[in-house]
């Protein structure tokens, strides 16, 4: 087992080294010029040239790429030529001028409405998926299966602009249900908190639930045909044990898989549902680095989202030995 | 709110400003400098507000705004440089010399009036030197007091161009200090003088710039008529001692009625400003300062601002737009580009904002004028603007200096006979191949650069299809919207021609013909280089008489549109709404903006 962590873990370093190293040549391969786009409304070619110096692009990529690397050890100083330095500590994920902040900084106040939207959404269309999932197995070719399957079809088709929006304009600006959303700390007023999430959590799971109870239900019919769930049965078990000890656990691999995927994917930012909601979160910060060129938080998020993915993976790998007894990690 | 006639208007402002600045320098003294409404005009001097009767009943509360932005761009006095930006922090937390009159007639609005100093300055004979004397009582946030070496200092750093960026260079460009040498161009520096954190220079920029008591005085390269203008922009004091160079523009010091509370950027930030208990009243003729709160809320989608402030509830009837009315929610709120609704007649406001919008011409690529003028006399100009919103849109231009600058703005006849005929607003496909016949070339085959967007898309393919009419071969070529600018200002990347749009940075045409046709000007996207319109920019800007400079914008406004260096599309309006709970809720001239520094809480009915 140990073994195999390590492993996976040199290669997850291998694969963000390239990963950061591809972001870093593309980059360089875009034909905008973020000297330019930072010049402001008076530029002149002269301040585009300081501005070239001052973002490092009058370097060779491969030198960028140096500090960077460098920089995550050591730290580093930014207008170092100035009597105004820039000091990033190290960890130092770069510095956006753009922003005038350092990236950690920036990302670090990312994270928690990002981390708050995936996990509760992912609680909540976990248990609104598996639930409706096993009830639609349960109750096969019924209206309870074709009505609960047909939600699904529904939630599925709904892309995620339109659901936040409609139960946004509906709940918050019609029905005055809800205050309009404004990010808090969950700590300093989980009131307001629960008031602000309690949408973003829905509008995530209504896409997600959709495809986790078409999953389940598919799990759980095919595990159902099995002849130790036959044998379970015949040897008397209650229905509810059958179902939840055996058919669900065997049925819970690829679920888990994909759990483990989507969590993964949402934890690197839910752009439409950030933008909608205003949460602060990854997917936001990311999307307008992109638009902005802004190259030392395109290049830490990508880092980061990476990391989560691949950790994400290696974690649910470690999770079918737990899951099924017939899987052994080597 | 309704002001169909608001050009009008404000050409009649711009007269009357020109008319103040003339009898500024005409007059031979400081005795001759009029005294806008309100203003004192003896230095030393200090008057605070006239207190109005229900004034304690405005103040109080929180006024928020809704932004779609992430951030701020930038709150160093040194750097702001956004229109809404410089109304919203000059109104709250960065007061400057000089300011404009808040006023619901742009006419008295786009006056120039003192702000930091008693008045609105004092030039020598021929405008090559500047004084301005500050007030008595002048405070920063923690109670100590803003002094003239305070202004010195926050003039010198935009100087450091290595770390003061983005900025207006405008002091720079304008007071008495050499330019680089050759070695220090090539190490990047804009002046001689490398500004206060390197220090090289500093002689220089203390021979431009001297404090003598309470007066600040400042000597230029050359006469600037409308330098007390010039400094509403970069002009505003810094106390050295708080400096932190980069790190400044996210905690300026303030010296106005609101101090920073807290600022956080991105999706669901905001900027909190609460009262400066020590911004005194007595010294600030300007600012009313009614609500006890601003904040700023960030990352707010368009569609989710409209709505709030379209249905007003709770706390959202006390709340402003920092954008402007979606095109689908025009309907709901308008019955005309010109007339709101009549339930929103009181907090919705259709006029112009600050920007011209055209199609520059890359005269390098295109330096036949014959064939420059074919494109402007092929383009179907009707369509664009019915694309981007017909009426609501804006006003079919004919240059780019807009009528709401006053007497700076003249007709240019340009689709009335200057290219030889009158042309319609849909294009003249036949006249257009007249003119590519009588230029004695082929037409090249061009490409229409644009930042992309769903409308600009549409655009696109009417700009392709008004010039194919005319035989002209035109490509389309969409650029993401953040990197527009960096690709169409590098002469590698950019095509034929492109779209864009400029607002002037005060009420003069200097802060348009320059920019858009210089090299010096930053903007100058089509490339011009003819030497009898350089020429004739440089004259323009040394010109004391207002009056006769205004003539020479119009001048050249007229001559670069005959030589096509732009196609005028349209001449921008905004429409914008207010919530239910804020008042006044008109649109300030200067700056096309709330006048923040009036804005106050209705009180409840």
């Amino acid at each position: 087992m140990a073994g195999y962590i390590t492993r996976r873990f040199l290669g997850m370093i291998l694969l963000l080294f390239l990963l950061t190293l591809t972001v870093f040549f593309l980059f360089n391969m875009l034909p905008a010029d973020p000297a330019r786009l930072s010049c402001g409304k008076a530029c002149s070619p002269q301040i585009v040239e300081n501005n070239r110096h001052r973002l490092e692009l009058d370097i060779p990529p491969i030198e960028q790429y140096q500090r960077f690397i460098s920089g995550l050890f050591f730290g580093r100083t930014y207008l170092a030529d100035t009597k105004r330095p820039i000091e990033c500590e190290a960890p130092c994920l770069g510095y956006s001028f753009l922003r005038n902040s350092d990236v950690l900084s920036l990302i670090t106040r990312s994270v928690p409405a990002t981390f708050w939207l995936a996990v509760g959404g992912f609680v909540v269309w976990m248990a609104i998926g598996l639930t409706f999932g096993i009830i639609s197995a349960l109750k096969r070719g019924k209206w309870q299966d074709r009505t609960i399957m047909g939600i699904a079809l529904l939630g599925y088709s709904l892309p995620s602009f339109f659901i936040g929006l409609v139960l946004l304009f509906t709940v918050v600006l019609w029905l005055h249900l809800l205050p309009s959303p404004q990010w808090v700390d969950p700590f300093k007023d989980p009131v307001r908190f629960l008031q602000t999430m309690i949408l973003p959590w829905i509008t995530i799971a209504i896409l997600n639930a959709a495809f986790y109870m078409r999953l389940t239900r598919n799990q759980v019919l095919e595990v159902f045909g099995d002849d130790y769930i036959r044998t379970a049965r015949a040897k008397g078990l209650p229905e509810r044990t059958v179902v939840v000890k055996h058919a669900l656990r065997a049925g819970l691999t690829p679920i888990v898989t994909a759990a483990g995927l989507d969590l993964a994917y949402l934890l690197g930012g839910a752009i439409i549902t950030e933008n909608i909601y205003s949460l602060p979160g990854l997917g936001s910060l990311a999307v307008n680095s992109v638009i902005a060129s802004d190259l030392p938080i395109i290049t830490a998020i990508t880092l980061i989202t990476a990391a989560i993915i691949i950790v994400a993976n290696l974690v649910v790998d470690l999770l079918y030995a737990v899951i099924d007894p017939r899987v052994r990690i080597s | 709110m309704l002001r169909s006639d608001a050009w009008m208007r404000r050409a009649l402002a711009l007269g009357a400003t020109a008319s103040l600045v003339l009898a500024a320098c005409g007059g031979g003294g400081p005795s001759a400098t009029p005294a806008p409404p309100g203003e004192t005009t003896a230095p030393g001097e200090t008057t605070g507000p006239e207190p109005t009767p229900g004034d304690e009943a405005k103040r109080g509360g929180k006024v928020t705004i809704l932004s779609f932005n992430e951030e701020f761009d930038d709150m160093d006095p040194q750097r702001v440089y956004t229109g809404e930006d410089l109304a919203f922090f000059g109104a709250t937390i960065m007061r400057s010399l000089t300011s404009f009159v808040y006023s619901e007639d742009p006419e008295v609005a786009n006056t120039v009036t003192g702000d930091l100093a008693v008045d609105a300055g004092q030039p020598n004979a021929d405008a090559t030197e500047w004084s301005f004397t500050l007030r008595d009582g002048l405070t920063w946030e923690d109670g100590s007091e803003l002094t003239c070496e305070d202004v010195k200092y926050g003039v010198s750093r935009t100087f450091a161009n290595d770390v003061i960026t983005n900025g207006p260079t405008y002091a720079i460009a304008y007071l008495d200090i050499p330019g680089p040498s050759d070695a220090d161009a090539e190490a990047g520096w804009l002046s001689a003088y490398h500004g206060p954190y390197d220090g090289t220079g500093q002689e220089l920029f203390d021979q431009a710039v001297s404090c003598n008591g309470k007066t600040i005085t400042f000597k230029l390269k050359q006469p600037i008529a409308d330098f007390n203008m010039t400094v509403t922009l970069g002009f505003s004091p810094v106390p050295e001692s708080k400096d932190t160079g980069e790190q400044y523009t996210t905690r300026p010091f303030s010296n106005g009625p609101y101090k920073i509370e807290e600022y956080t950027t991105g999706n669901g930030g905001h900027l909190l400003l609460t009262r400066n208990e020590n911004w005194n009243p007595e010294s600030d003729p300007i600012r009313k300062a009614y609500p006890d709160e601003w904040e700023v809320l960030f990352g707010i989608d368009v569609k989710v601002i409209d709505q709030r402030i379209i249905e007003s509830q709770g706390d959202d009837a006390y709340t402003l737009m920092y954008s402007a009315v979606q095109p689908e929610n025009l309907a709901t709120v308008f019955d005309s580009p010109t007339q709101p609704k009549p339930e929103f007649a009181d907090r919705a406001v259709s006029d112009f904002d600050p920007y011209a919008r055209y199609y520059w011409i890359d005269t390098n690529k295109i330096p036949n004028v014959k064939h420059r003028q074919a494109i402007g006399v092929a383009l179907d100009r009707e369509a664009i603007r019915n694309n981007s919103g017909g009426e609501y849109a804006g006003e079919l231009g004919d240059g780019v200096i807009k009528p709401n600058l006053g007497n700076q703005y003249a007709p240019t006849g340009l689709w009335d006979g200057l290219l030889g005929q009158p042309i319609p607003d849909n294009g003249d496909p036949e006249y257009a191949k007249q003119l590519i016949a009588e230029s004695g070339e082929p037409m090249p085959s061009i490409t229409w650069d644009y930042p992309q967007t769903p409308v600009r898309d549409q655009e696109a393919a009417i700009v392709i299809d008004s010039l194919s009419k005319a035989g002209i071969n035109v490509q389309a070529n969409p650029i993401p919207g953040g990197q527009y600018y960096g690709i169409v200002f590098n002469d590698d990347q950019a095509h034929e021609f492109g779209w864009a749009g400029w607002g002037p940075d005060w009420p003069n045409a200097s802060t348009i013909i320059g920019p858009l046709f210089t090299d010096e000007g930053g903007w100058n996207l089509s490339r011009v280089h003819d030497q009898d319109f350089l020429d004739g920019v440089k004259d323009a800007l040394t010109e004391l008489d207002p009056a006769v400079q205004a003539k020479k914008w119009q001048d050249l406004n007229k001559l670069a549109m005959e030589r096509m260096y732009v196609v005028p599309t349209t001449f921008g309006l905004t429409q914008v709404i207010a919530g239910t709970g804020v008042a006044p809720t008109y649109q300030w001239a200067p700056y096309g903006s709330w006048a923040y520094a009036e804005i106050y809480r209705k009180p409840a009915q």
